[in-house]
């Protein structure tokens, strides 16, 4: 018997009569953009309206005037990436532009599926992080972000701030691994 | 060592222990505030509860439909009935890719599993790159803690490691500059990867993805760099659907550290272009902790950590005084599970106070299930020998009241008549190494009821 | 209304004035308990330690002592909550599903049976109220930090009502002291650390008269400030309450 077979018998011998598998309800919740902005600020996002979308390149510029390797989708980039491009590429990117798909009030996280990434590895790899998110896409929880979604392709990530760490007695630290900073550009 | 044994060892640095107590504490009202500010969290811990509970009674069905839809998106499914033949599959994929170069985040499992010595006794550098991972890995310790690995360690401790290994200043001791220092030597080995050990949270049954949650993004870097993921999974991660992840995603990081959600919820799903992906689920122990009808809730664990920052033994006797994997309530009622004359002391480690079940966000009765376990240890000949036999002693004085009136006068005149310096000995009565013993009265209430009511 | 009184051995050994403010008490209030004097434990000592059978006589034996009762009454959550959760494992005759129900924690009796909300009397001091785990978790007589933020409970609301006394407001509202019964002993570092903890929150905060429903933790904390000899008077609810009724 392999391994598999063996397990399974097991759990088939061991599982407990069958209980239900609940409903789980909306429970509604506030998807205002200002609770949106609030909670990603509170967990070291920085969100920035922009006014005029035909302005976007500018103001993000304007906001990281020392990036020079910038990859972006959204707006024009210094350097191409692609699923092809070589790991010491991506290893010098300052600034990743991305389109974000939706925001999530509770918790200030953003959707960033692996179609929007130009390379998967991109939103972690560089050293900045910016979203492009339209304003009118706001859900309140998860529940509404997962009833959203509907599938989750092949890859993707609620991506709430900027990479942190509290592992060295309990001190918030920004920029473990991941982007250092996080910037939301609402349009 | 006895946990109690280990516990002394801990406490004899007060100002160490009042330290560790206070820094969870402050994690659990980070808990607190998070929790109390979402009006509908009681109704989602008995959601996620009843998930699970519906999940573990089908758990043949969800296991062999994930299988099938995860092989359906190019995953291959691998199956562990224990912990040597998950850590020989896992070395059979690294070396059938040639590679010598892996890096891993955060996983209790392979904790569980003992991959790494595995790796490095045959010839493969396995880097942890989850911050506190990284800094007990060089320690060579073992984690003290299932969210916060390295909370037993104090900022100069983690100074002298990178002072050591990674040639740090001497005597640095800023969090932010520890940091900055381990995100530098961790980037090279991200860039340098080939096989990415992860962990899994959730595994969506419907979809065949699985879900990582981390803060540092180290999971999502050392996967998308590397040609080749392994996902390490316990079978018990299952949930049947994508809109469970709602429910759960809510609740595991309020739970464990007061942050409205993790910064990277990740679905892995399908490998990228050229790229390979594994899941390997595994037993080792589990099916056996489902046929316990007493202890399966136990397999409900999301290992959010709340239970340990909550509980007034662990904080005061840190992780590793349970000397076992998961340390805390939890670990104290899965450990006996897996040897139980080894960890015969953990489910005596609690006052059974039942904070950890009131924290718990899905509804483990952890410490009805220390209260069981301590019957089954008792059943099976696991106490020690002293207190079998008082016990029984005083069974046969508590059911015959003449044996015991006597005998509590007996005992309360002697603590009226014996010398305080007998009767507090610290080698005999274990009481008095802190405490007095109550000053005895000259009637007790039976006998002043006796002379008094009619 | 048949009522009995239940004394843990503890407190019919060291702390008989506890039993006989409860019995003054009860007797303010319109209630003669009866004191049945074969009545020994309810075998908590033993299940806690892992032996459960052992205990079953002493369950017998607890039942067959007050199964002609309608009530129960213990100054001592723990106990009542070992009855009323633990006494699971021996057959349950209607005898003893009876005796599980009818077992009940002296505030929640005077409370909920008796419908007494509020103590006239007066207790001019600074009140700090323990609340012992059994009886806040496990028979839900107090609010749980880890559940809301609201501090309320039964033995708050009785002891607010009486005149003059103050309560104090912990850092930690319902932090467990570490008797834990066996646990003093067989973990007895983590205890007395557990216990030491505990007193510097109400010391911090200016109690003065520590208090609670649960003799057992207040025996352990009590041990703790005689060993530390702080101006601390430790005292059962009961005895505040009892005292306070002119």
């Amino acid at each position: 018997m392999t391994s598999r077979e063996k397990i399974l018998a097991a759990v088939r011998a061991n599982q407990p009569y069958e209980t239900p598998l609940p409903d789980v309800p909306d429970f509604g919740g506030d998807s205002s953009l200002d609770r949106f902005t609030a909670v990603l600020q509170g967990i070291g996002g920085q969100v920035v309206e922009v006014a005029d979308a035909a302005r976007l390149d500018e103001v993000v510029r304007h906001l990281y005037p020392t990036a020079r390797t910038v990859a972006a989708e959204v707006i024009s980039a210094t350097v191409a990436v692609t699923p092809e491009t070589p790991i010491e590429t991506l290893a010098a990117v300052d600034l990743a532009v991305l389109r974000g798909e939706f925001g999530v009030a509770e918790n200030g996280a953003v959707w960033l599926p692996g179609a929007n990434m130009l390379h998967r590895a991109l939103p972690v790899v560089s050293q900045h992080l910016a979203l492009v998110l339209r304003r009118a896409d706001i859900v309140a929880t998860m529940h509404q972000a997962y009833a959203r979604l509907g599938s989750v392709d092949s890859y993707g990530i609620f991506l709430a701030g900027p990479s942190k760490t509290a592992d060295i007695e309990q001190s918030l630290v920004i920029g473990a691994h991941g982007a250092r900073s996080l910037t939301v550009f609402l349009v | 060592m006895s946990h109690s044994q280990k516990s002394d060892l801990f406490l004899l640095d007060q100002e160490r222990t009042t330290w560790h107590d206070e820094t969870l504490w402050f994690v659990r009202q980070k808990r607190d505030k998070a929790v109390y500010a979402v009006p509908e969290f009681q109704e989602l811990r008995q959601l996620a509860s009843d998930i699970k509970d519906h999940t573990l009674s089908r758990l043949h069905f969800y296991l062999q439909q994930f299988e099938e839809n995860a092989r359906r998106n190019g995953v291959h499914v691998h199956w562990a009935a224990d912990a040597d033949e998950h850590n020989r599959i896992v070395l059979d994929i690294i070396r059938s890719q040639g590679a010598t170069r892996v890096v891993k985040s955060k996983s209790m499992l392979t904790e569980e599993c003992h991959l790494n010595p595995h790796l490095i006794q045959h010839g493969v550098e396995v880097i942890d790159t989850d911050l506190g991972e990284r800094i007990i890995q060089l320690r060579d310790e073992a984690p003290s803690h299932v969210v916060l690995p390295a909370i037993h360690l104090k900022k100069e401790d983690v100074g002298e490691t990178f002072w050591q290994h990674l040639g740090t200043e001497k005597g640095l001791t800023d969090p932010q500059q520890l940091t900055e220092a381990a995100r530098q030597h961790l980037r090279e080995k991200f860039l340098a990867g080939e096989v990415a050990i992860s962990g899994v949270n959730f595994a969506v049954a419907e979809t065949g993805s699985v879900v990582v949650c981390t803060n540092e993004g180290n999971a999502d870097l050392g996967v998308n760099l590397a040609r080749v993921h392994i996902a390490c999974m316990g079978m018990e991660k299952l949930i049947p659907r994508l809109s469970d992840l709602g429910v759960f995603t809510r609740l595991l990081t309020r739970s464990a550290t007061g942050q409205p959600v993790t910064t990277y919820t990740s679905h892995f799903t399908r490998p990228a272009e050229g790229k390979e992906m594994h899941v390997v689920i595994v037993d080792n122990g589990r099916t056996k902790q489902l046929g316990r009808p007493d202890f399966r809730a136990s397999l409900k664990c999301i290992r959010c950590g709340a239970c340990m920052n909550t509980c007034p033994v662990y904080r005061r006797s840190g992780g590793h005084s349970y000397d076992f994997t998961i340390p805390g309530p939890i670990g104290a009622i899965l450990s006996p599970n897996i040897d139980m004359k080894r960890h015969a002391s953990l489910p005596f480690a609690s006052t059974l106070c039942g904070s950890c079940t009131d924290v718990c966000p899905v509804k483990i009765d952890i410490h009805t299930q220390l209260y069981k376990w301590r019957q089954v240890l008792g059943q099976a000949g696991e106490l020690p020998a002293s207190k079998k036999w008082s016990m029984k002693l005083l069974s046969r004085v508590l059911a015959r009241p003449g044996i015991f009136g006597a005998g509590g006068k007996m005992a309360r005149h002697g603590l009226r008549f014996l010398p305080h310096g007998l009767t507090h000995a610290p080698g005999y009565n274990p009481w008095a190494i802190a405490r007095e013993l109550p000053a005895p009265p000259k009637q007790s209430f039976r006998e002043w009821h006796a002379q008094t009511v009619k | 209304m048949k009522v009995a009184l239940f004394l843990p051995c503890y407190i019919d050994q060291f702390y008989p004035q506890v039993g006989i403010a409860t019995l003054q008490l009860l007797a303010k209030l319109g209630v003669r308990a009866d004191f049945p004097q074969q009545q020994t434990c309810c075998g908590q000592p033993m299940a806690n330690s892992g032996c459960e059978t052992d205990a079953i006589p002493v369950y017998r034996h607890f039942v067959d002592t007050f199964r002609d009762y309608d009530y129960v009454v213990a100054p001592a959550g723990s106990c009542v909550y070992h009855v009323r959760k633990h006494f699971d494992i021996i057959e349950q005759t209607p005898q003893v599903q009876h005796v599980r129900t009818s077992t009940r924690e002296l505030f929640d009796f005077i409370i909920n049976v008796l419908g007494v909300t509020e103590i006239p009397g007066s207790f001019p001091h600074k009140v700090g109220l323990h609340l012992s785990c059994h009886g806040q978790r496990g028979l839900h007589q107090a609010n749980e930090s880890e559940m809301t933020p609201v501090r309320d409970g039964q033995l708050r609301r009785l002891l607010s009502s009486v005149q003059g006394l103050e309560l104090t407001e912990l850092d930690r509202n319902d932090e467990c002291c570490g008797f834990g019964g066996t646990f003093c002993v067989s973990e007895a570092g983590i205890s007395a650390r557990m216990g030491q903890d505990r007193v510097q929150d109400h010391v911090r905060n200016g109690t003065r008269v520590l208090t609670g429903g649960d003799m057992s933790c207040l025996m352990h904390l009590e041990g703790i400030v005689r060993r530390q000899q702080l101006p601390v008077k430790v005292l059962h609810a009961v005895e505040i309450l009892n005292g306070a009724v002119v």
